[in-house]
């Protein structure tokens, strides 16, 4: 079968593509239809004729079989220390074979790079850090991820994922009327116990246009309300647009480059639209690699920088700590011992390991760090996608041992986690594994610790 | 008074009194009805997974197995659907408190009605009163209509009701709840008991109140009923007021046990515990726990003024 | 044979070995893409070098970096063998009266005891990398024939030089044998993994400027190799 209904090479670009999908049980047949899906191989080695250059070569070439970057590969520790888990292994059976067969492999090792490509790597990038000569395994799997995606043979959450953000510029679906009236919705919940509460939208010349992650206004409108109070609390003249308002990009993890592009578009077009002078992105990992770190280059903004500057979420907090526009109780620290979640995409690809710590020293009494922490952190085990695949459940499951000890080691009970993805992985990793811990962003611990200003309580009659 | 009525269950014999109530609404009012259930959790990352509110179980969500927990639903409620005239039944994913406002909210309905869990030996019983009673606590702080929790049977037919409680701090919350319930005490014509009860531990902490102090504030609370309630029944003389001094939920307990009440009305201490740390802390959630009768929080002015 | 050997071959060889790493400097130069890449290069060359300069020094010094404080005992063998591997050619005695007699001039060299050692260095640590390769399985998985082929290349003229230098068996012979293998050696830097003697700072600096650039070079103090 050259092409199957549901998996095929086909992007998702309509509703009724989408409902097909999202019909099928856990994808069964999308799976089954994989079994018989054709490689076009000719089409594969051209590809990669125009795409693998210079830099993916020399890597593939020069790699010097070391190991040096089996132990940096937590999901290589988790698995007993399995060979066939080294990072070198992976992407020399993978991208290596089909490079040195020029293309020429058929549906089964499609299927092998697929379950290598996003079971067996999560993208974290730690490898690069490892390896002498800087060869970065998890930007190889990204790149295998693209070959994948536009073969085909792409997991099928991630075909949805992707689907979504080409069809409503968000990874699920709410359209602007649901945003824009969550966030009104949110103001009204709130307004009562923080009387001129607002979540301005497309407000222009704000000072900050703040961006989030879909499934906070759609299944975690709080997090939405959260960041307004803090705002409020702060006293910023910020806004949210009514469009482009979404940070995330599983068409990132999916590897489906054009659904990346048309995704960070419509974030930059709101920067232009409303002119705001810096973007604050939420607490969310990969979603401020995408579109702060890599869309730019997705958009061909040469300069490699988003329109407007953009922080993250820590950034902001911390300048606001730092500065003094949000004040922390000393009374109301955080006095257990505490830990610190970094994630891959803004810690280690993102270089903001210093904010994080700079957080941690106005709230917490007793901070411990995980050993190893900041760029050198392991990845949560569900990074790349990983955690949302119902395919690897298993294999993620396996990879959150790593950050389990990790955790157990430091003795802290309670694990700050400003990004989804480890929110979820840590989450996850207490209901498999019972460690008894707690895990939190940040948005929440602040309001519990912030000294709210006399004139923004509300007033008693 | 209740044309649109969203019945919230957890689609499990925790809230076959609620049913019965929610049901029983819905014909006597001539309402509509709509039987809704937030079946899982999802994640905060993406993912396709939902934690099983009544399980703990983690599972895949797709079409199917929403459609099966509807049809599951349908067969939970054949014997009270048999008789209904206007009722509806939904299935969704989501976080329970926030998918129960998101509705109530979007159908801009009248009333929310809800189980709770009293006894301790049902399997699940501790999980389920630690998701149940914290997405009470919310959606009974945030909820724009009354929220009324049925945790025991509930034996009178509401338009039978002949006392209804109503619990007053004195706050603005509270003053929504007065004038709910004293509406409905016309609609059905019960007597309204108007209820403070003076908190003894309030103050300092250590600091024993004396007697002569809890004379004076029980005096004053008299005051203020005079003075901000009974100019509001206006012709309305079926009341009596109430007051008391002791722990809130005891003296609130007490006093509806001994007047027999049908139905407790009150709201929801807004300020007074944060519903994440101390599940069954706040004033309201004990006495639903306790009651033998329904019991009604209100806490905005919404849905409780005549149209 | 010796003179086609350090004649012509010479010359054709260290041709190859110059115009080889030249040509893939140009090859990789030209190979990257700011947006395939996705590291806008020239628009912040300045935060790029910068980061490139700090990955490759970090990475050339001894336990310099995290992974090579993690591998102490590999760490140790890599820059043995690697030191000892550029030093001892270069600095060699017999090499530089070469250089001296044909182009008139000489650099520092090393005393013969010195550059024994470091030959025997050079292969001593090569048996241990092979033996590590053997033993342990996240090595030995990785480990191809190519692996040892390129190792022996590597390897062979010190082996040879050693034999000609003791004078071990036929002294003709040996020498004639390492100038071939070094020769081989040189002709196959540009065409094998060899070419890692080039590769190893493009690659480096490559790294370095995305670290440098893109992922928090201009926010943080540098990435913390």
């Amino acid at each position: 079968m050259p092409e199957g209904i549901l998996c095929n090479k086909q992007v998702v670009d309509t509703k009724e593509k989408l409902n097909a999908l999202l019909a099928d049980k856990s994808g069964k047949q999308y799976y089954d239809e994989m079994t018989r899906l054709d490689v076009d191989t000719e089409a594969l080695w051209a590809t990669i004729e125009k795409t693998c250059k210079s830099r993916l070569r020399t890597w593939l070439e020069i790699c010097a079989h070391c190991g040096m970057c089996a132990d940096s590969c937590f999901i290589y520790l988790a698995n007993k220390r399995d060979p066939k888990q080294v990072p070198s292994y992976k992407i020399q059976s993978t991208l290596g074979e089909i490079v040195k067969r020029k293309g020429k492999v058929d549906n089964e090792f499609m299927r092998y790079v697929m379950d290598t490509a996003w079971a067996k790597c999560t993208c974290c990038n730690r490898c690069a850090t490892y390896c002498p000569f800087g060869i970065d395994m998890g930007v190889m799997f990204g790149y295998v991820r693209g070959l994948c995606f536009s073969h085909g043979f792409v997991p099928w959450e991630l075909k949805i994922g992707s689907g979504m953000h080409r069809i409503y510029k968000a990874q699920m679906d709410i359209t602007t009327e649901d945003w824009v009236d969550t966030c009104e919705w949110m103001v009204e919940e709130y307004e009562e116990d923080w009387p001129g509460l607002e979540i301005p939208v497309d407000k222009e010349n704000a000072d900050i246009i703040y961006t989030v992650n879909a499934r906070e206004p759609k299944h975690y409108p709080e997090d939405l309300a959260e960041a307004a109070i803090l705002f409020h609390i702060a006293g910023e003249n910020w806004t949210v647009p009514s469009q482009g308002w979404e940070e995330t990009s599983l068409a990132m993890f999916a590897g489906d480059w054009g659904a990346c592009k048309l995704q960070v578009e419509s974030v930059y077009a709101a920067m232009d639209r409303l002119k705001p002078k810096r973007m604050v992105v939420t607490e969310c990992g990969h979603a401020y690699r995408a579109t702060v770190l890599e869309g730019p280059y997705w958009a061909g903004i040469k300069s490699g920088k988003t329109p407007i500057e953009s922080f993250h979420y820590v950034e902001w907090v911390a300048e606001a700590l730092r500065t003094g526009k949000l004040k922390i109780d000393p009374a109301k620290k955080i006095k257990e011992p505490v830990t610190y979640q970094d994630s891959c995409n803004y810690i280690r690809n993102g270089g903001l390991g210093d904010y994080a710590r700079e957080i941690m020293s106005y709230i917490a009494e007793d901070f411990r760090e995980m050993k190893p922490c900041r760029e050198h952190n392991f990845c949560c085990g569900g990074g790349g996608g990983l955690n949302g695949i119902g395919r690897y459940r298993k294999e993620r499951n396996i990879g959150l041992t790593v950050k389990r000890d990790q955790i157990l080691a430091t003795g802290a009970k309670l694990v700050v986690t400003p990004c989804h993805n480890c929110w979820d992985a840590i989450r996850d990793l207490e209901e498999v594994y019972k460690i008894g811990i707690r895990w939190s962003f940040l948005k929440p611990l602040l309001l519990g610790m912030v000294e709210v200003p006399e004139h923004l309580l509300p007033r008693e009659e | 008074m209740f044309k649109k009525i969203l019945f919230a269950t957890t689609s499990s014999p925790a809230c076959d009194n609620a049913a019965k109530v929610a049901f029983d609404l819905e014909l006597k009012w001539d309402a509509k009805l709509m039987v809704f259930h937030v079946l899982g959790v999802p994640t905060r990352g993406y993912s396709s997974f939902v934690t099983d509110v009544r399980t703990g179980e983690t599972e895949s969500i797709d079409p199917d197995y929403v459609e099966w927990v509807t049809e599951e639903m349908k067969y939970t409620y054949e014997n009270l659907l048999k008789d209904s005239e206007n009722s509806t039944l939904e299935a969704v994913i989501g976080v329970p408190h926030r998918e129960i406002l998101r509705k109530a909210r979007k159908e801009n309905v009248d009333m929310i009605i809800m189980g709770a869990h009293t006894r301790d030996e049902d399997i699940g019983a501790t999980r389920y009163r630690s998701v149940v009673g914290s997405t009470m606590q919310k959606v009974a702080k945030s909820a724009r209509c009354p929220v009324i929790i049925v945790s025991r049977p509930c034996t009178t037919c509401w338009k039978l009701f002949s006392n209804i409680v109503i619990c007053t701090d004195f706050t603005k919350a509270s003053n929504s709840a007065f004038l709910w319930a004293a509406k409905l005490s016309k609609e059905v014509n019960a007597r309204l008991h108007i209820f403070h009860a003076v908190d003894i531990n309030a103050g300092e902490p250590g600091k024993v109140s004396g007697q002569s102090e809890i004379e004076g504030r029980i005096n004053e609370a008299k005051g203020r009923i005079e003075t901000m309630y009974i100019p509001e029944l206006k012709d309305f003389d079926n009341y009596e007021v109430g007051t008391r001094e002791g722990t809130p939920y005891v003296e609130i307990l007490k006093f509806a046990r001994e007047k027999q009440a049908d139905l407790i009305v009150m709201a929801h201490h807004t300020r007074e515990i944060d519903p994440e740390l101390a599940l069954l802390g706040s004033t309201v959630e004990q006495v639903v726990l306790r009651s033998a009768c329904p019991v009604t929080s209100v806490n905005h002015p919404d849905k409780v003024a005549d149209e | 044979m010796y003179e086609l050997v350090t004649g012509p071959l010479a010359w054709l060889s260290f041709g190859i070995f110059f115009f080889g790493l030249f040509y893939r400097l140009v090859w990789y130069i030209r190979g990257l893409n700011w947006q395939m890449d996705r590291v806008s290069y020239t628009q912040n060359m300045v935060y790029g070098i910068k980061g490139a300069l700090r990955s490759i020094l970090f990475w050339l010094v001894p336990f310099g970096t995290r992974s090579w404080r993690y591998y102490p005992g590999f760490t140790i063998l890599v820059f043995i063998f690697h030191i000892c591997l550029l030093a001892t050619p270069v600095f060699l005695m017999g090499h530089n009266v070469l250089l001296l007699e044909r182009w008139g001039f000489s650099l520092p060299t090393l005393p013969e005891g010195i550059a024994d050692f470091m030959t025997t260095c050079v292969i001593v640590s090569a048996v241990f990398i092979i033996c590590r390769r053997i033993a342990l399985p996240e090595v030995r998985i990785l480990t191809k024939p190519y692996d040892l082929f390129v190792l022996a290349i590597a390897v062979a003229p010190f082996i040879t030089g050693f034999f000609a230098f003791h004078q071990v068996g036929s002294y003709d012979f040996w020498i004639i044998a390492h100038v071939l293998c070094g020769e081989i050696m040189l002709v196959a830097i540009p065409f094998t993994k060899l070419s890692h003697f080039l590769l190893f700072f493009l690659s480096r600096a490559q790294m370095g400027m995305d670290y440098g650039i893109k992922r928090g070079g201009m926010k943080n103090k540098g990435m913390a190799w």
